[in-house]
């Protein structure tokens, strides 16, 4: 019943219309707040990934304070919902009974059936305990599952099919592979891992995962180049593959069935068009400032939206304008702010979260002349 | 994250030298001889090479790194504005690949690599001598695209002493003052400079740099302030006979803001850094054959605070720790030169010592041993050889570095030249590549040395004080060290690359009437990623430099033009950075006696868009207005 409930909210949330305007920014919360482990030293929210259900938009908080060299996990990972028009938050706690079974959220992602999964990443050692997928309900904002990840795996990224949720290895330095929790039982499949490797130099490691059209996309990222899979989604079998751009770190699907990768390495974006013999990638556009880092893309429609941590700005681009892709709008969240995912309300608005202020922040847009 | 690259060669040691000669006499101030020749460095015998001599300079406001950028093959980094960090990068090598020495004392940075130039007190050096190539087995493991050899200013055997004052834009001021005497059985000389910069000057950026034409808004640069004061002593004794005793005494101690890239600020994030030199020399002669033996020692520290991975900040909070970074190096050295024969002069090298570091994650130390032996020949029919080989143990890892070079001229006073090298080498990991973890950059305790090798030709015509030159070379690099973007969020050094770095350096120096001396440079480089094709992040394609200077016993001025050309931000040829084109300009009076009165300006175009290659902004238009004299 409540599964039907939720199917019902999300059919609610795909129609045509123009969202309500969100409120131009949004603390996220801090200190106390966030459930410090030590609470002499809090961790801040560093928001990361964003996704919607039931009417509300649900960003990870990481939860970290800063270290040298390396952030420090300070506390239990975390959701905050909240209603971009009104700013009110709801936080809900990932970390479980002792706060320490899911760490360092990254990525969030809706099933198509209402759920909420979300990856806790823990230290990155892939050892730890506070690796997890966790499932969340929308409707009672509280976890409902969480899925232990098997040593020497670190997940990044996660998509929801049917029977799977799938999460990609971002272990150092690799190999990259992707894997699958069964969404019955929630544990880990005893399957092997499946490779998506791409050619390297140093490093590859799976940036991220998501589900397109039905089917399973990982996104393999290098040091000098970046190999998009499209995979079964209950079998995880390779069903083709194309080369992307050098350090691509996410992904998106339009709704016409193309697919666009950011490439942090390069500056670009790459579409990829589905064909019946496999997966055909150019390069799209490459971005004239070369300070950008590119660090996500999503899409509304056929419109789509990317964010660049390196110059704190958010790109809106027509990818079938004349002459090619055009960003047709850019805002800037402000020095420091550096913007890390973006969440298209609609076709115009967008929400991004930063990093940096700790903030969510609505698109402010400057239009292309 | 930083990098840098190589090149070029030869020629203006005698520019320089030239500009200098060029200028009237000023009161008290000994002149040299037109046409006379400042030699390259005598460890290099026929190197490319490149003499800048700072009084040169005379009556403008000059960092280390400023007048550096007059010579071919050389290219700076520069962080920002005045006080800020700026490193050298000599044929596109890196700053780490590029050896400074202070009277022959090797320098190194608080992590036992790079130097920052801009710790380096001008006013206290006479001359520096910029050797560029694979110069290993002249002067040991790590000159892969060259040596900076900076000379301090001599003692005297008699009273001398200057003073010079500036005041100017974004509150610089500068404080400098020197004075020889004669000491004992010999002479001394102290001198002091002081430094400071509000460093808030005006800059101007793009919010949304992706949509064609949008506005450039304008902004002030916050906590770029930076105070320095640097000190030199220098006391040489004759003892009996043909021995001399040496003294050498150089410290500088400075704090300045950090104030991060235009598009994350750090307000909070401050560096305090100390660093001192010294040396001592016992000299000798017997006959023709001469030797000297040295010990020497460095001390530098750094520390940051206010400063993370994400940017800054403030200090004294818990999550806040300072960054403290120390190393040191001792070592003791024996050189003989003699002769065999008369056309053969053979020079040995024992050195031996160790160096410390000392940060965040621990201390580390390793021994240095060296032993290096060069020959200089004179042959017939104009020709001279300069073969050289050095051996360097550096910690565990050993390293032969053999190098030759040639030279022939028609007859000795014939004002064509034409030299060609060889060398090769390698360059150890640092400290800091191995072991040192500072904020967003990680360490790689499993580097390897990188190694290099170099040719170079090249034609000069010097007549007088005109001089012509080109130099063409070509680099080979592998085991290169770059920093590589490294998730989630960091940066650290692998050994990944394979370069070739080829290049042209062009030279012309040219009397004019009326006292004026024109002087043109030109670099190109071409540093390409042997494993992919592309070009190599953070290596100028092109650079020129002209400047035309006027000397005179009344009256002197100057103006110049610099101009650098996009250079590539990415490894993929997607990403650059605007060309540049700055112009300065100056000009002083000798208002009575000694005294000199100087105003210049820098920038005069007054662009506040340029950056460096990682989003510092660069001061827009500034002036100075300079009192000097010298007695």
């Amino acid at each position: 019943m409540k599964r039907i409930a939720l199917l019902l909210l999300v059919a609610a949330c795909g129609g045509t219309y123009q969202a309500p305007p969100p409120v131009a920014s949004i603390a996220l919360p801090d200190g106390s707040q966030l459930k410090p482990y030590d609470p002499a030293q809090p961790g801040q929210a560093r928001p990361q990934g964003l996704a919607q259900a039931a009417g509300r938009v649900y960003v990870t908080l990481t939860n970290q304070r800063d270290g040298n060299p390396n952030p420090v996990n300070a506390g239990p990972g975390f959701l905050a919902a909240f209603v971009p028009s009104t700013g009110a938050i709801t936080l809900i706690d990932l970390g479980g009974s002792d706060g320490k079974q899911c760490q360092n959220a990254g990525s969030v992602r809706t099933s198509a059936d209402g759920y909420l999964y979300a990856n806790c990443s823990g230290n990155f050692s892939g050892t730890d305990a506070a690796r997890a997928i966790v499932e969340v309900n929308p409707l009672s904002n509280t976890v409902t599952r969480r899925g232990v990840i098997p040593d020497g795996r670190v997940p990044n990224g996660v998509a929801a099919s049917a029977r799977k949720i799938w999460t990609g290895n971002a272990a150092l330095p690799g190999p990259p592979t992707v894997f699958s929790i069964d969404r019955t039982s929630f544990t880990a499949d005893a399957t092997a891992p499946v490779l998506v490797d791409c050619q390297k130099s140093i490093y590859s490691y799976v940036a991220d995962v998501m589900t397109i059209g039905g089917d399973i996309y990982a996104l393999c990222a290098s040091d000098i180049s970046g190999e998009l899979y499209r995979l079964d989604p209950d079998t995880g079998a390779i069903k083709a593959h194309t080369t992307v751009g050098p350090i691509p770190t996410e992904l998106a699907g339009l709704d016409d069935g193309r697919i666009v990768v950011v490439n942090a390495g390069d500056n670009t974006l790459t579409v990829v068009t589905p064909t019946a013999s496999g997966l055909d990638a150019r390069i799209a556009l490459t971005f004239a400032s070369g300070t950008s880092n590119l660090q996500d893309v999503r899409a509304f429609g056929r419109t789509v939206f990317t964010v660049a941590s390196g110059n704190n700005t958010a790109q809106r681009i027509d990818l079938d304008a004349q002459g090619g892709a055009k960003v047709v709008a850019e805002a800037n969240f402000g020095e420091g702010a550096m913007p890390w995912n973006i969440l298209p309300l609609d076709d115009t608005q967008a929400i991004v979260s930063n990093r940096g202020t700790n903030t969510i922040a609505a698109a402010n847009w400057v239009t292309a002349k | 994250m930083p990098p840098s690259r190589v090149f070029p060669r030869y020629l203006l040691p005698f520019a320089m030298a030239a500009a200098a000669a060029a200028r009237a006499q000023e009161p008290g101030e000994t002149i040299e001889v037109q046409g006379e020749r400042r030699q390259g460095s005598p460890r290099a015998p026929a190197a490319a090479a490149t003499v800048v001599d700072m009084a040169q300079f005379g009556g403008e406001v000059r960092s280390v790194a400023e007048m550096l950028s007059t010579a071919p093959g050389v290219s700076i980094h520069a962080l920002g504005g005045p006080g800020q960090t700026a490193t050298l990068s000599l044929r596109g090598a890196s700053a780490d690949q590029s050896l400074v020495l202070l009277d022959g004392i090797p320098l190194q940075g608080p992590g036992g690599g790079a130097v920052d130039l801009s710790t380096l007190p001008a006013t206290i050096l006479d001359r520096m001598v910029v050797s560029r190539g694979v110069l290993g087995a002249q002067f040991g493991a790590g000159a892969l695209g060259g040596v900076l050899e900076l000379l301090p200013r001599s003692a005297r055997g008699s009273w001398t002493g200057g003073a010079e004052a500036s005041v100017g834009s974004f509150g610089t001021e500068r404080l400098a003052l020197d004075a020889a005497m004669p000491a004992g059985n010999g002479s001394a000389l102290v001198a002091l400079q002081g430094d400071r910069t509000s460093g808030d000057f005006e800059y101007a950026r793009q919010r949304t740099p992706e949509i064609s034409g949008s506005p450039y808004y304008g902004f002030t640069r916050e906590n770029g302030d930076a105070t320095r004061g640097s000190g030199l002593l220098r006391i040489s004794q004759e003892l009996s006979g043909d021995l001399g005793l040496d003294l050498l005494l150089q410290g500088s101690a400075g704090v300045r803001g950090l104030p991060g890239p235009s598009s994350a600020p750090t307000p909070h994030s401050r560096e305090f850094d100390a660093d001192g030199v010294a040396g001592l020399r016992l000299r000798g002669s017997s006959g023709d054959t001469t030797w000297s033996m040295r010990a020497s020692g460095r001390l530098d520290r750094s520390e940051l605070q206010g400063v993370l991975a994400f940017g800054g900040c403030e200090d004294g909070t818990p999550d806040c720790p300072r960054q403290d970074q120390r190393s040191s190096s001792a070592r003791a050295e024996g050189e003989l030169a003699l002769p065999v024969g008369e056309a053969n002069s053979l020079h040995l090298l024992l050195s031996g010592g160790g160096e410390w570091v000392h940060g965040t994650t621990g201390g580390r130390r390793r021994g240095l041993v060296s032993a290096a032996v060069r020959d200089d020949l004179t042959l017939a029919a104009g020709f001279s050889l300069h073969p050289a080989v050095r051996l360097d143990k550096v910690g565990t890892q050993n390293g032969l570095s053999p190098g030759i070079t040639a030279q022939w001229k028609p007859a000795p006073e014939h004002p064509l030249s034409l030299r060609a090298g060889w060398g090769l080498s390698y360059r150890a990991p640092t400290f800091t590549e191995l072991y040192l973890e500072r904020g967003g950059i990680a360490a790689n305790p499993d580097l390897r040395p990188e190694r290099a090798w170099s040719v170079d030709a090249a034609a000069e015509w010097r007549l007088a004080l005109l001089t012509l030159s080109a130099t063409a070379f070509w680099s080979s690099y592998r085991e290169l060290i770059l920093y590589q973007l490294f998730p989630p969020a960091r940066v650290k050094p692998f050994n990944v690359g394979q370069a070739r770095i080829a290049g042209v350096e062009l030279q012309a120096v040219v009397p004019l009437p009326a006292h004026l001396l024109a002087t043109v440079s030109y670099s190109l480089l071409d540093a390409v990623n042997r494993a992919d094709g592309h070009k190599l992040a953070y290596r100028p394609p092109h650079r020129l430099f002209a400047r035309l200077a006027r000397r005179g016993d009344r009256l002197e001025g100057y103006g110049e033009a610099s101009f650098t050309s996009a250079i590539p931000r990415n490894a993929f040829d997607t990403a650059f950075v605007d060309s540049q084109l700055l112009l300065n300009a100056g000009i002083g009076v000798r208002a009575a006696g000694p005294l000199w009165v100087d105003v210049e300006a820098k920038n005069l175009l007054d662009k506040r868009t340029y950056e460096d290659l990682f989003q510092y902004p660069l001061p827009g238009l500034s002036i100075a207005l300079i009192a000097r004299a010298r007695l």
